[in-house]
C-alpha cells in the first residue's frame, strides 16, 4: 500500500507541475473553441451566417453558390458561404397601408409570466416593405427564416447522409409555404422592459423557422433546435436539403448559424 | 423591521435566559467539559491555532459528527440545516445565492484550508463543488475579517478544514438513493506510513429535473422546474514528512457538474485545482508556512448534436502565500503576505480576456495579558497595481473572562471588497432585455463591523449570545436600469456603489450533551438588513432577496450501542424561518409599473436521520428530508424548492 501511496504522490506531483505551467489555465484542449473558431472549421457544404443582429435580414442565394461551386473558384465559394447580402429592416414610418402589410407591429407578451403564448396586440406603425436582393433563396433574421416563394417540409432525418437518394421521395409530403407573421421577427426592443416587442410584419416560413426555437420563460431565454433536415422546394420545382448544424459561434454567441446544405437535391 | 418593543423584549429574554443558565450551572458546580466539539482547535479567527473556547475571535464550528449526522451532500445543504440566519435563494435562472446574515456571496469569503475559490455565478461560488466527503470540520467567523483575509471578507469567513490522514489504511465506500432518481456514490481511500500519507476520494451525485406547481394568480414569478445536477468530484491529497520539522503537502482535484436546462445544450461546469504547502517548524516557538494554490473554474455549453463543448468562462487563480507565527511568551505574533494573479476569460466581458493582480502584507499580535484578558490586533495592507487601488484594514478582538466559564468577546473589524473584473468590465446584452454594464469607476466597498458576545460553557451546557452590526459604505450592487440616450434600443443595467447599507443582528444558541448518548442544540438568529437604496434614495431592484428576520434551527441526536455488533444513531434537525413581506417590482423588468409587497410565508422543515451500525464496518442509513411534507403554495424565488418528503436510503462500508 505504501507503493500505492508513492504512485499517488507521483500523480499529484504531475498534476501540480501541469498547473504550475499556466497562469491562464490548463486543459483548454478539452474545449472546442480554443484552437479554432467555428467559422474556420466551416466545410464546403456549410453556410455560416452571423445573424445575431436584430436589425438585418441576411440573404442566401443557392443558385449563386451552385454557380461558384461549378466554376471551381474555391476561394470565391468560401467567401460566399460566409458573406451574405444584408438588408436592414425598415424603420421609418410611411402612410397607412392595408392590413397584413409591411410595418412594425407591437405586441405585449407575458414574457416574465406564462411566456410567449400569451400576447396582445397593442399598435401598428406602417413602414416601407422589406428590401430584397434580385436573386435569393432564403433569408435569416436571428431565429426567423423566410423563403423566396419556396415551400418547406421537415423530415425526421438528423443528417444529410441519411436522406433518400432523390427528393422525389418527398413528392407527396406536405410542404408549407411562407405565412404572414407580425409577432415573430422581433426587431424593436425599446419597450421590452414593458414586455412590448416590436415585430416586423412579413411573411416567414414557420416550418423552416422551427429549426431554432427561443424559449421564454425561463429568463434568460434558452434556445432549442431539433437538428432535423428540412427539404426546401423552390418555385421551379428543384429541391434543396438544409440542416441547422449549430446556432452558436465558438465564443458561445447565439444566432450565429452554421447550416449544412445540399443543392440541388 | 421588527417593532422596537419586540426587539427590546427579545434582548431582555435572551439575557434572562443567559443569566438563569449561568446561575443554574453555577449551582450544579463545575464538571469536566463533556462536549468534544468545544475542544476543537481553530485557526480561522487568528490564522494561528487556538482552542475554540480561548480564541478572542468568536468562532462557530460545525464538527465532523455534525456533518455525519446531517447526511448532507454539499456545503449548501449542510449550512442551511445547521446555521440559523443562512438561506440559499435563487437569482434569475436558479443560480444559487447565499444570504449569510445579511451578506451575499461576494461579501462572505469561502475558503478551503485557507485557500480562496475561483469562479462565480451571480456573485456566488459554485457551492455544489464543496462536497462534505472530505470535510473534517467547518470554522465560521462572522463579521469583517479583511484584516486577515483581504477583499470579500466583509461579512465573514467560512473556512472548510479538510480531513487529516489518520489511518495506515482506510477504505470507505458509500451509496445513497432517493427521490427524483437522486443518487450519491462515494469512495475514499487513505493510506499512510511513517513519512508519506495519501488520501483519494471520489464522489458521484445525480438528480433529475423535476416539476413544481404553484396555485393560480401568483404575484411574482414562480419556479416551475427544479434543475437537477450530475456531478463528479475527484480529490487526491498527500502529505510527506521530510523531517520532524518539515512537512510538505500537495493536492490535486477535479470537479464536473452538468445541468440540463435545455436538453440540446446542457451547461457544464468544471474545476481543476492543485496546491502545495510546506510547514517548517523553525523551533519550538516559531513556524513558517509557504503555500501555492491553483484553482480554475470553467463554464461551457455542450452542443449535444454537434458534440461540441463550447467554453464561455474561465477564472484562473494562482496564489502564493507566506505565513509566519512566533510565540513570544504567552503571546503570538503572526505575519504574512499573499500574492494573487487572477485571469478571467468571459465572453460577456469587453474585451473577453482580463487579468488582475493583488498583493498584501499583514501582521497580527495576539497578546495574552493574563488568564482573564486577551487581545488580538491586526493590520493589513492590500494593493492592486493594475487599478492603483490600495487599502489598509485594521481589526481588534478582545476576550475577557470575568467569571469562570464565561467569555465576553468584543470585536471591531474593517471590511473591504475590491470590485471584481466582472463588475468593472461586464458588457452583456441579455437577449435584448438589457445590457448589463460594468463600471470601471466603481470604488472599493468598505465596512465597519462591531460585535459583542457572551459565551458560557460549563460541563454539559454551553450558551452563546452574540450581537453585531455592520455599516457598509459604497456597497457594490446592480443599480436600476436606464437608457443612456433616447436613441438606445436596449436599456443598461449598471453596477453602482450605494452610499450606505446597514446590517445588524442577534444570535443566541444553547448546546447540551447530557451523556455520550444524547445531545441537543438550539440556535436562533435575528437579522435586520436595510433596504438598498441608490444615492438618490430610490429603492434598488436587487436581484437578490433579503434575509428573513427570524430563523431558528434545532438539533437533537441520540445514540446507543445495543451490542458490540449493533448500534443506532438517530438525529432530528429542524429549522423554522419567519415570514417576510418583500417590496418587489410588480414586474422587475418594467419598473414603471411600481412596486408591490410579495408575501413569503413562514415555514418549517425537518429532517430525520437514522443510522444502523452493524459492527464497526457497515452502516445502513435512512433519511427522511422534509419530514412534515411541507410544500409552498407558490414557489417564488425565495421559497424552498421542495415538492414534499424525500426518503433516502444509504449504505456505508468502512474497512
Amino acid at each position: 500500500m505504501a507503493e500505492w501511496g508513492r504512485r499517488a504522490a507521483v500523480l499529484v506531483c504531475g498534476a501540480l507541475a501541469v498547473a504550475l505551467t499556466s497562469c491562464e489555465g490548463v486543459f483548454s484542449g478539452i474545449y472546442d473553441n480554443d484552437s479554432d473558431s467555428g467559422e474556420q472549421r466551416l466545410k464546403a457544404d456549410e453556410i455560416y451566417i452571423d445573424a445575431a443582429d436584430w436589425d438585418y435580414w441576411y440573404y442566401v442565394d443557392l443558385d449563386s453558390l451552385l454557380t461558384l461551386r461549378s466554376s471551381g473558384d474555391s476561394a470565391a465559394l468560401y467567401r460566399a458561404l460566409r458573406t451574405h447580402d444584408a438588408r436592414p429592416i425598415p424603420r421609418d414610418s410611411v402612410e397607412a397601408v392595408p392590413a397584413d402589410s409591411a410595418g412594425i407591429y407591437t405586441y405585449w407578451f407575458d414574457i416574465f409570466g406564462k411566456g410567449l403564448s400569451v400576447y396582445e396586440r397593442r399598435s401598428y406603425r406602417p413602414t416601407a416593405s422589406q428590401a430584397e436582393p434580385p436573386h435569393w433563396t432564403f433569408a435569416v433574421h436571428r431565429d426567423n427564416v423566410r423563403t423566396n416563394g419556396c415551400a418547406v417540409y421537415e423530415t425526421s432525418y438528423t443528417s444529410l447522409s441519411q436522406l433518400p437518394d432523390s427528393s422525389a421521395a418527398f413528392r407527396d409530403a406536405q410542404f408549407q409555404a411562407d405565412t404572414w407573421s407580425e409577432r415573430d421577427v422581433w426587431t424593436d426592443r425599446t419597450a421590452m422592459l414593458s414586455c412590448l416587442m416590436g415585430s416586423e410584419g412579413i411573411k416567414i416560413n414557420q416550418v423552416l423557422s422551427s429549426w431554432l426555437t427561443v424559449n421564454i420563460p425561463p429568463i434568460p431565454p434558452t434556445f432549442t433546435y431539433n437538428g432535423h433536415v428540412f427539404i426546401l422546394r423552390l418555385p421551379d420545382g428543384r429541391c434543396a436539403a438544409l440542416r441547422l448544424k449549430s446556432y452558436m459561434d465558438s465564443a458561445g454567441t447565439k444566432c450565429k448559424l452554421t447550416i449544412e446544405y445540399r443543392f440541388p437535391y | 423591521m421588527l417593532p422596537r418593543p419586540f426587539s427590546l423584549k427579545l434582548c431582555a429574554l435572551s439575557l434572562a435566559l443567559m443569566t438563569s443558565a449561568v446561575a443554574a450551572a453555577q449551582q450544579k458546580g463545575d464538571s469536566a467539559l463533556v462536549m468534544p466539539e468545544l475542544r476543537q482547535v481553530v485557526v480561522t479567527g487568528t490564522r494561528s491555532p487556538k482552542p475554540l473556547l480561548k480564541t478572542p475571535v468568536l468562532t462557530q464550528v460545525i464538527s465532523q459528527e455534525d456533518i455525519r449526522l446531517s447526511d448532507a451532500t454539499d456545503i449548501r445543504e449542510l449550512l442551511t440545516q445547521v446555521l440559523p440566519g443562512v438561506e440559499f435563494t435563487y437569482a434569475q435562472n436558479q443560480q444559487v445565492h447565499l444570504n449569510f446574515s445579511g451578506f451575499g456571496g461576494q461579501s462572505v469569503l469561502l475558503l478551503v484550508d485557507g485557500e480562496r475559490l475561483a469562479g462565480e455565478t451571480m456573485d456566488d461560488v459554485d457551492f455544489s463543488r464543496l462536497s462534505t466527503l472530505n470535510i473534517d470540520h467547518i470554522e465560521i467567523v462572522k463579521g469583517a475579517s479583511s484584516a486577515l483575509y483581504g477583499s470579500n471578507a466583509a461579512g465573514g469567513v467560512i473556512n472548510i478544514i479538510t480531513k487529516e490522514i489518520v489511518k495506515p489504511l482506510g477504505v470507505t465506500i458509500a451509496a445513497r438513493l432517493g427521490r427524483h432518481d437522486s443518487q450519491r456514490y462515494s469512495a475514499r481511500l487513505e493510506t499512510a506510513d511513517s513519512h508519506l500519507g495519501n488520501t483519494f476520494s471520489l464522489l458521484r451525485s445525480a438528480e433529475d429535473n423535476y416539476s413544481l406547481s404553484s396555485d393560480a394568480e401568483a404575484k411574482a414569478r414562480v419556479v416551475s422546474t427544479v434543475f437537477g445536477d450530475k456531478t463528479w468530484h475527484f480529490d487526491d491529497r498527500l502529505s510527506y514528512r521530510l523531517s520532524p520539522s518539515l512537512r510538505l503537502s500537495g493536492r490535486a482535484g477535479y470537479f464536473f457538474r452538468q445541468t440540463e436546462r435545455s436538453r440540446e445544450t446542457p451547461e457544464r461546469y468544471r474545476d481543476f485545482n492543485a496546491g502545495l504547502r510546506t510547514v517548517w517548524t523553525v523551533d519550538r516557538k516559531s513556524s513558517l508556512e509557504a503555500a501555492w494554490s491553483f484553482d480554475q473554474y470553467d463554464k461551457s455549453s455542450y452542443l449535444r448534436q454537434q458534440g461540441l463543448d463550447v467554453r464561455s468562462y474561465s477564472d484562473v487563480q494562482n496564489a502564493v502565500r507566506l505565513l509566519y507565527n512566533r510565540n513570544i511568551g504567552a503571546d503570538v505574533l503572526t505575519a504574512g503576505a499573499d500574492f494573487l494573479y487572477d485571469y478571467l476569460l468571459n465572453t460577456k466581458l469587453s474585451p473577453a480576456r482580463r487579468s488582475d493582480k493583488s498583493a498584501d502584507a499583514f501582521a497580527q499580535y495576539d497578546m495574552r495579558i493574563n488568564d482573564l484578558w486577551e487581545i488580538v490586533a491586526a493590520l493589513r495592507y492590500d494593493y492592486y497595481p493594475d487599478r492603483d487601488m490600495n487599502r489598509l484594514t485594521p481589526k481588534v478582538s478582545l476576550r475577557h473572562t470575568p467569571l469562570p466559564h464565561l467569555n465576553v468577546r468584543f470585536g471591531y473589524g474593517m471590511g473591504f471588497r475590491a470590485p471584481t473584473l466582472k463588475e468593472m468590465y461586464y458588457n452583456f446584452d441579455m437577449m435584448g432585455i438589457w445590457t448589463i454594464e460594468g463600471n470601471p469607476r466603481l470604488r472599493a466597498e468598505t465596512s465597519h463591523n462591531f460585535n459583542l458576545s457572551m459565551e458560557y460553557t460549563r460541563g454539559r451546557y454551553s450558551f452563546l449570545l452574540n450581537g453585531y452590526c455592520n455599516s457598509v459604505r459604497n456597497k457594490i450592487t446592480s443599480g436600476n436600469p436606464y437608457y443612456a440616450s433616447a436613441d438606445e434600443l436596449t436599456p443598461r443595467l449598471p453596477y453602482v456603489n450605494i452610499r450606505r447599507f446597514f446590517v445588524s443582528g442577534i444570535e443566541a444558541s444553547a448546546r447540551a450533551r447530557w451523556s455520550r448518548r444524547l445531545s441537543a442544540r438550539l440556535s436562533y438568529a435575528y437579522v435586520h438588513e436595510q433596504t438598498m437604496r441608490s444615492r438618490d434614495g430610490e429603492a434598488l431592484a436587487s436581484p437578490y432577496l433579503p434575509s428573513r428576520r427570524h430563523s431558528l434551527t434545532g438539533h437533537i441526536d441520540w445514540s446507543r450501542d445495543f451490542s458490540p455488533r449493533y448500534g443506532l444513531d438517530i438525529a432530528l434537525d429542524g429549522r423554522l424561518l419567519s415570514s417576510m413581506d418583500n417590496k418587489e417590482y410588480i414586474n422587475y423588468y418594467d419598473i414603471s409599473q411600481g412596486m408591490t409587497s410579495v408575501h413569503y410565508p413562514a415555514y418549517t422543515m425537518w429532517k430525520l436521520f437514522v443510522c444502523n451500525r452493524f459492527s464497526k464496518h457497515l452502516r445502513l442509513n435512512l433519511t427522511l428530508d422534509n419530514l412534515l411534507n411541507y410544500r409552498p403554495r407558490y414557489y417564488y424565488l425565495n421559497s424552498p424548492l421542495t415538492d414534499g418528503t424525500n426518503v433516502m436510503i444509504g449504505l456505508e462500508l468502512a474497512l
